[in-house]
């Protein structure tokens, strides 16, 4: 039994057309860092396609490595639903299709230094029949008018880096 | 004048929060939005006191955006643009 994980990179997101977080790059005093930022006031949502290498069974897990770019204080809120597509099998129209019911988690920033980088997961628990090898889409979205939890935190969130992880059986 | 609506004022408190570059501390989004909904009740209780301030012929001749855009460049010039 192993985990198996997936990293995501802002750079690899896709989007509609509207209500996008912007992809940003930052130059810092000694690297660049670069994210896609995600409005404080307006929902917005980014989507990546991968395939379900060898996953086995259970839910999936969303880490996100996130910063606020102008807040010390507060709480995200972060949500993330598939679509599952098993090739050959599945008749659905993949430019039709559907996302499962989202998941969701409140972060809260911890303070002390406004960019320090914070970490949280989501248990994506609505799985869209999820099977070995499937293409999957992946929604990542900030909750920002707080729909499923308080959003309250000023400024955009930026996502750094996501990971997928599940096991393979 | 009435006050902002409630759209307007939300409407203002999120292009705020977009433009702004600098920290916002611990303040949250709640924090921010009673912030303008105050300011907009003071410049609505305060109108006519601030419009009084104008001296004449400056008051009768100006035009109420004229008048605020003054407002807005002393504003400015005392806070911003240091």
């Amino acid at each position: 039994m192993a985990t198996v994980r997936q990293l995501l990179a802002p750079e690899e997101a896709q989007f509609l057309a509207t209500a996008f977080p912007q992809f940003v790059k930052n130059n810092g005093t000694n690297f660049p860092v670069s994210g896609l930022a995600y409005d404080a006031t307006t929902d917005e949502a980014a989507f990546w396609k991968l395939k379900a290498i060898n996953y086995g069974s259970g839910n999936l897990t969303l880490t996100i490595f996130w910063y606020a770019d102008t807040a010390s204080s507060a709480n995200v809120v972060w949500e993330a639903q598939i679509a599952a597509i098993t090739p050959d099998t599945d008749t659905q129209d993949v430019e039709t299709d559907g996302l499962a019911t989202l998941n969701f988690v409140q972060d809260t920033h911890l303070g002390t230094t406004g960019q320090r980088v914070h970490t949280c997961a989501i248990t994506i628990s609505n799985l869209d029949s999820i099977a070995a090898n499937d293409l999957v889409f992946l929604r990542i979205a900030r909750d920002a008018n707080g729909t499923s939890a308080t959003d309250d935190m000023a400024g955009d969130a930026i996502l750094l880096l996501a990971e997928l992880s599940y096991s393979d059986t | 004048m009435a006050v902002l609506s409630d759209s307007e004022r939300a409407v203002a408190t999120a292009e705020f929060i977009r433009d702004n570059r600098s920290t916002f501390a611990a303040v949250t989004k709640g924090d921010i939005r009673a912030a303008l909904n105050a300011l907009d009740d003071f410049l609505d209780t305060n109108a006519t006191t601030i419009n009084n301030a104008i001296p004449q012929p400056a008051r009768g001749q100006l035009t109420q955006q004229q008048k605020a855009r003054l407002l807005v460049f002393v504003v400015q010039q005392r806070y911003l643009n240091s």
